[in-house]
């Protein structure tokens, strides 16, 4: 049985890397909270119309090294952008809220937890239907 | 991997802000460092600028010390006759050195460095937890 075959388990592992990639990009703002002109970048939500956009554009299989790429480029499937309205800039152009970043540091961590508590039970529900649950 | 790369990330804001500390902690050391020389120039306050740049070994974008320059403000006047670097009319150059502004500029790379830990360490309880799938 492939777990990924399993729509939820899937959803929830993309959330997981979502909420990994939004890690990584606050990571870079607080880091950059002295840095001149450096703008916070944030990632793009994730979006459920989003996804059956990319599920419409079909990139052929190449099945031979040798064939060439799809005409659709291989996008990095979660997208930052810079934050447009910044609440306050400094003089020297750097528009990092610590305070901000913190907050959403915070609410990206609940996140992860909760989807890692939802995927934990749902494989608990799978063990006791295979019969070795507790 | 994500949570991986946003602890090397913000272990290069903690390695910057460590810089910053120790030019910091330069210009509080010499603040009363005045020419060897009668009338030369004392110690010029040092001045650290960071950047965001594309690190080639890992891929990511860290932080980086752009340049430690010079601060260009010009020298308080002291008159000192007795003081060996004082000059024919017994003015003494101090260093452009400011202790408030030095002190401020150290509580902002102390909170930058706080800030930056506790984003490693949501990014290592991230990492527990996923490992802790597992169990």
């Amino acid at each position: 049985m492939d777990l990924f075959k399993i729509p939820l388990l899937q959803r929830m592992t993309e959330r997981m890397a979502w909420l990994g990639a939004r890690e990584k990009v606050l990571a870079t703002n607080v880091a950059n909270s002295d840095t001149p002109g450096y703008q916070p970048k944030d990632v793009v939500p994730l979006d459920f119309s989003d996804h059956l956009q990319k599920l419409a554009a079909v990139e052929p299989q190449r099945t031979n090294p040798l064939h060439m790429q799809g005409t659709i480029p291989a996008k990095d499937p979660i997208d930052s952008k810079k934050q447009k309205k910044p609440y306050e800039t400094k003089p020297a152009g750097n528009s990092v809220v610590i305070e901000e970043q913190m907050m959403k540091l915070s609410q990206t961590q609940a996140d992860y937890n909760e989807m890692v508590n939802l995927y934990r039970k749902h494989i608990d529900m799978l063990k006791t239907a295979i019969g070795r649950g507790q | 991997m994500d949570l991986m790369d946003s602890l090397a990330i913000s272990a290069a804001g903690m390695r910057v802000q460590g810089e910053r500390l120790r030019v910091i902690s330069e210009n509080i050391a010499n603040a009363d460092s005045v020419s060897e020389a009668p009338g030369g120039d004392p110690y010029r306050r040092k001045t650290i600028t960071f950047k965001n740049e594309l690190d080639r070994q890992s891929g990511l974008d860290l932080v980086k010390v752009q340049k430690v320059g010079l601060d260009p403000s010009e020298f308080t006047r002291k008159y000192d006759p007795n003081n060996p670097a004082a000059d024919k009319t017994g003015y003494v150059k101090l260093p452009n050195v400011n202790a408030l502004i030095e002190m401020g500029d150290m509580r902002e790379a102390q909170r930058s460095y706080e800030a930056n830990l506790k984003v490693v360490d949501v990014a290592r309880g991230m990492l527990q937890r996923t490992i802790d799938i597992l169990r």
